[in-house]
Formats: C-alpha cells, structure tokens, sequence
C-alpha cells in the first residue's frame, strides 16, 4: 500500500514482512515460485501461458543461435524467460561416456520477488507496490517511465513495454499474476508447467520443500545448489527461488545479487560531506576579498 | 578442457560460446534505459546548484554584479535541468506523479523535493531580480536556493551510486565527492565566462578549487573502483569523454591563472571548464552503460566478494 509517506520507507530499505504487514486483516501469506531447474524440459510453456494470460505482445522474432534460447531475456513484455545451455565436456569421437559429461541445462527465469526489493525502493512514483502476498506490482497507470527501477534490479528483470497501446512507456516486470492470486488462482506460468519445474506456494512452504529436493538430488547432481532461498543473502532472499545445476552467473544470474539501497546510509553520509566541502569551497572563494 | 576467467560451470564443463562470460555474454543487469538528456543535468543540475551558492555569497560581500552572473547561471541550469528531466521520462505528462510520495529510499524521490525547491527558488529570486519587484522577498529566496544549492550539486551522485550498474555502484563512495568538484569547477566557470570583468576573482577561486577537486576525486574513485572495475572508464567513449575533461580541466585551471591579468584568457578558461565539465558527466555516464553490458564487469565483483567473505545467495 503507498500513503504519500511511507512508514516502512523510513527505514533505509523496504522489507516484504513489513509491508505485507499494512494490509491488516487482508493480508495473505507470503506467495512465490520454486523452479527446479532439474524438471525442466525446455518446452517454453511458462513463457507463452505468461504472454497469453498477461496479453503481452511479441518483443520481436529474433533467430540468437544461443541454443534453444530465442527469448534472450526477461524484459517489459517477456516476463518468463527459458534458458538454454548446452555443456560438452566429452568430445564427439569419444566412445566411452566416462570421458566426461555431456549435458543441456534449462532453467526457466522469472522476477524474484525480492524481500529487499530495489525496483520498489528506487521507485519515486510509488508505482511499485508490494502487494498483500508479498509479491512486487507495478501499477502502470501511476508509473511516468523514469527508468530508476530498471537500474535499481540486482537481476535485470524490469524493462520499458515500448509498443503502441495501454501501458506505452512505462516498466513491466512479472506480477506473480496478481490478479489470479485474488481469486485462489495459481500463477499462468505455474499451472502451465508439465513437469513441475515452477512450482508456486507459500514462500515459507517452498523453502523447505527446495532443501528436500536438494538433498535428493545432491548425489545425482554434481554443482546442485539453490538459490535465493535463504534471507541471509544480499536480497534478503526471494519469493522466488531455484535449484540450479551449475553456477547462478552460467544461467544469467548474479551470483552475490545485492540491494544496492543497503548502502543508501553509508552514501548520503558520503553526499553530506561533499556538500559540506563545497558550502565550505564557496565560502572561501567568495570570503577570500582580493 | 579450457576454463575462462569467468568460467561457464564449476564442473569446468565447456559450454557453447565459452569466450563470453556469464549467459552467451548478456547483460546481467539492465544498461540504464536513460538518454543523453541524464547525464546532461548531472551537468546543468551540478552547475546550477554551485552557482546560486556563489551568487548568494557574493551578494553578501555586496558583489552584485558576479551576484547576478551567479543567479542568471543558476536559472539557465535549472531551465534545461527541468525540461531533461521531464523529457527524459517515457510518460512525460505523467511527470507530476513524482509528487505523490515522499520516499526515502530513493534518491530519486529525495532529488524530486531538493531540485523543486531549490528550482522554485531560483525562479523567485530571478524574476525578482529582472523586475525589481520585492527585491527583499528575492534576496530570500536566493539565500533558500543556496541553502538547497549544494544538495543539488551532490544528490545525483548518491542517485547513480545507488544502482546495480557497477561503475557507479562500485564507486559510490566517491562519486559525491567528483560531483562537487565538478560542479565547483563548472560554476566557477560559468562566472569566469560570463562574470563582469576584474570582478569576478571568487569564480576564478571556485574554479581552481573545484577543478585541483576534480583530479583529487577522480584519483579517489579509481581507488575505490579497484583496477578491474576501473576498466569501463577506460573503454571507447568512456575513456574519450574522460580524457577530453582532463585534459581541458588542466588547460582551463592554467589559463584561469591568467584571468586577471587578460579578461579574455578568463573568459576562455571559463569555456574550457565547462566543457570539462560535460565531458566528465557523460564520462560516468557512459562508463555505465559499457560496466552494465558487459555481465563479466558483475560476475567479477561478486566473485570477488564471495571469494573474501563467502557465499551466501546459493547454498549446496
């Protein structure tokens, strides 16, 4: 909820707990994804159930040559993104599959829904919302299109929708289908997936069921580890979460994402100093009469 | 197999397109969405800020001449500051919308209130001092739009530093720092330029302050980038914008020495000194852009810090 000044805002940074906390008695369990990336098929279903049921147009037909990858990113209209790497490590002509490991990882990405989130800090609009199950919204009819929260992403999730129509000009991002979760809906994404890869729930619930598959899948797997499932990390973890294979950076992911507002005290107090030089800097130029 | 520097899987797996670091060598974060019209109020918002601070001070020491240099400098820099502003937003007429909320956690909403105020001020104290109706009431808000004048000069560097874009974010500690040298040497500039002459000798200060700031600062902000995120500011435009400021802050600081002497030499330093001055905004900016493309600029940084202090976003 925005109120022209926000409470929970005073604090250096915006945290999903306090703010889910406004909404009184409306207020939900915090809602999120799990995506096992070891379920992944690569079959693009998220991606066009997220199109179809969001109305997201096209964001052009591009051939990359990345693999299957055709999508490249998430972006203002593309608001689930598959990704495809290819690894061989055994060469062609070997016959004997100890030689090394082929493999074709898939993860489908998605906005993390961050407990610290910059989108909705950075926001001087108050078009980012968080909203009663946690997640981040952006209500295109507020935001003016400054651009600070494409900036503000640890992930590089949020870009301009620039097509003719409703919404020209301003920042889309993925909404955990909010309107859906009003009605006990799960998100397009998550009902569309086949296999389960995107799994949707309550982000308490999730995190738990992310360490269990870990643990099963540890042996099977070597580089397994989740991520953005804990709140130590620099995000505060996210209401999305993963079990990748292979490092976050091999999928497009930062591997130590921070909220850069964790360091807002620490650059004003910078800021003020350097105002304080330059008051200073004037004075004795201007006090200096000769 | 070949293992990069940035290398593609723990399991030293070779992956399609190993030379590029990171997903097939895209961006990880977002490169800004911004046009040239950002960096250009970093220089007009910089300035302006300065020189209604000077002005003020010199309508102290009852200089009303450079005084009024100083406001006509703080006006036009708040003018084009105004219109990049709004021009720069993708849905300009929703401009107003930034007046909803009073955010602290945005530099960008703390900006909103700091160049409003400081922008409505100059607007007063100009129209007054071109109309000489309530010359009083002026004087006032000229002393509120230097009160406001070096929080215009300095926001904009905690507005960039608190980005995910590493040339700024990784240089945030002194980036407050270079912003208000610049906007000293380009104040002291604007006064050198277009400030009556053989009176202008506090602009001549300002600007050998500012511009002796500028070289301190940026000797600072390589320090704290470290040698591997200094590396945008040393890539195609960035590293064209960044020597050009340099190299025409020096010849600007050498000939402002002359001023006195030659008005005209000062009114050349003064040009010189504000193009300096463009030139090291669009630097930045541009630096950026290229930190913000290229995800190895990223994958480094927080390497670097997992290596030091640990892991803590993944866990197996």
């Amino acid at each position: 909820m925005t109120t022209f000044i926000d409470i929970t805002a005073l604090a250096h940074m915006t945290s999903a707990k306090a703010e889910q906390a406004t909404y009184g008695e409306n207020e939900h369990a915090r809602k999120g994804f799990f995506t096992d990336t070891t379920l992944c098929i690569g079959c693009k279903a998220c991606e066009v159930a997220c199109k179809e049921w969001n109305q997201l147009p096209s964001d052009g037909y591009e051939f990359t040559g990345q693999s299957y990858d055709n999508t490249g990113e998430l972006n203002g209209y593309t608001w689930r993104h598959v990704a495809f790497v290819e690894q061989f490590e055994r060469p062609p002509e070997a016959q004997d599959s100890s030689a090394g490991m082929n493999r074709w990882l898939m993860e489908s990405d998605v906005c993390k829904h961050c407990t610290h989130a910059g989108c909705l800090d950075a926001c001087p609009t108050g078009a980012i919302i968080r909203t009663e199950f946690g997640t981040v919204v952006i209500q295109d009819d507020v935001c003016n299109g400054c651009g600070y929260c494409v900036v503000a992403c640890p992930f590089g999730v949020i870009g301009e929708k620039w097509q003719e129509g409703e919404g020209k000009g301003t920042m889309g991002k993925c909404t955990l289908c909010y309107d859906r979760a009003k009605i006990g809906e799960e998100p397009a994404c998550a009902k569309a997936c086949p296999t389960h890869s995107i799994q949707y729930g309550d982000v308490d619930e999730l995190r738990e069921r992310a360490a269990a598959r870990l643990d099963q899948v540890r042996e099977r797997f070597d580089g397994a580890q989740l991520y953005l499932n804990t709140e130590n990390d620099g995000v505060g973890g996210g209401g999305s979460m993963w079990l990748l294979l292979d490092k976050p950076e091999t999928y497009g992911l930062p591997p130590d994402p921070v909220v850069p507002t964790k360091h807002l005290p620490q650059m004003w107090k910078k800021a003020g100093i350097a105002m304080l030089m330059l008051a200073g800097a004037v004075t004795v130029a201007a006090g200096v009469r000769k | 197999m070949t293992s990069t520097a940035h290398g593609n899987g723990q399991i030293n797996a070779q992956t399609l397109h190993e030379d590029r670091p990171g997903y097939y060598g895209r961006p990880i974060v977002k490169p800004p969405e911004w046009t040239d019209l950002i960096p250009t109020y970093f220089f007009t918002g910089g300035m302006a800020g300065t020189c209604a601070a000077l002005g003020f001070a010199e309508r102290i020491a009852k200089n009303d001449a450079l005084a009024r240099t100083m406001l006509f400098g703080a006006a036009a820099g708040t003018a084009i500051s105004a219109y990049c502003l709004i021009a720069d937003l993708k849905r300009p007429e929703r401009f107003v919308n930034m007046l909803r909320v009073f955010k602290p956690t945005s530099p960008m909403s703390m900006g909103v209130y700091i160049f409003s105020a400081f922008g409505g001020s100059v607007t007063l104290a100009l129209a007054s001092e071109l109309t000489g109706v309530l010359r009083p009431i002026g004087r006032i808000f000229e002393g509120i739009a230097a009160l406001f004048g070096p929080a215009m000069s300095c926001y904009t560097a905690v507005l960039i530093g608190d980005t995910v874009v590493p040339a700024w974010h990784y240089g945030r500690e002194s980036m407050p720092a270079l912003f208000a040298a610049t906007s000293a040497s380009t104040a002291g500039g604007w006064g050198l330029l277009f400030g009556p002459s053989g009176r202008s000798n506090s602009a001549q200060r300002l600007a050998l302050i500012g511009g002796a700031g500028v070289m301190l600062a940026l000797e600072k902000l390589h320090q704290e980038l470290g040698p591997r995120q200094k590396e945008a500011y040393q890539t195609r435009q960035a590293k064209m914008f960044g020597d050009t400021a340099k190299m025409l802050n020096m010849a600007g600081l050498a000939t402002s020495l002359f001023a006195r002497k030659v008005p005209v030499m000062g009114r050349i330093a003064g040009a010189m000194l504000l193009a300096a001055g463009v030139c090291e905004r669009f630097g930045v900016f541009r630096a950026g852009c290229i930190s913000a493309e290229d995800p190895s600029y990223i994958i480094d940084a927080q390497r670097e810090r997992i290596a030091r202090e640990g892991n803590r976003a993944s866990s197996n």
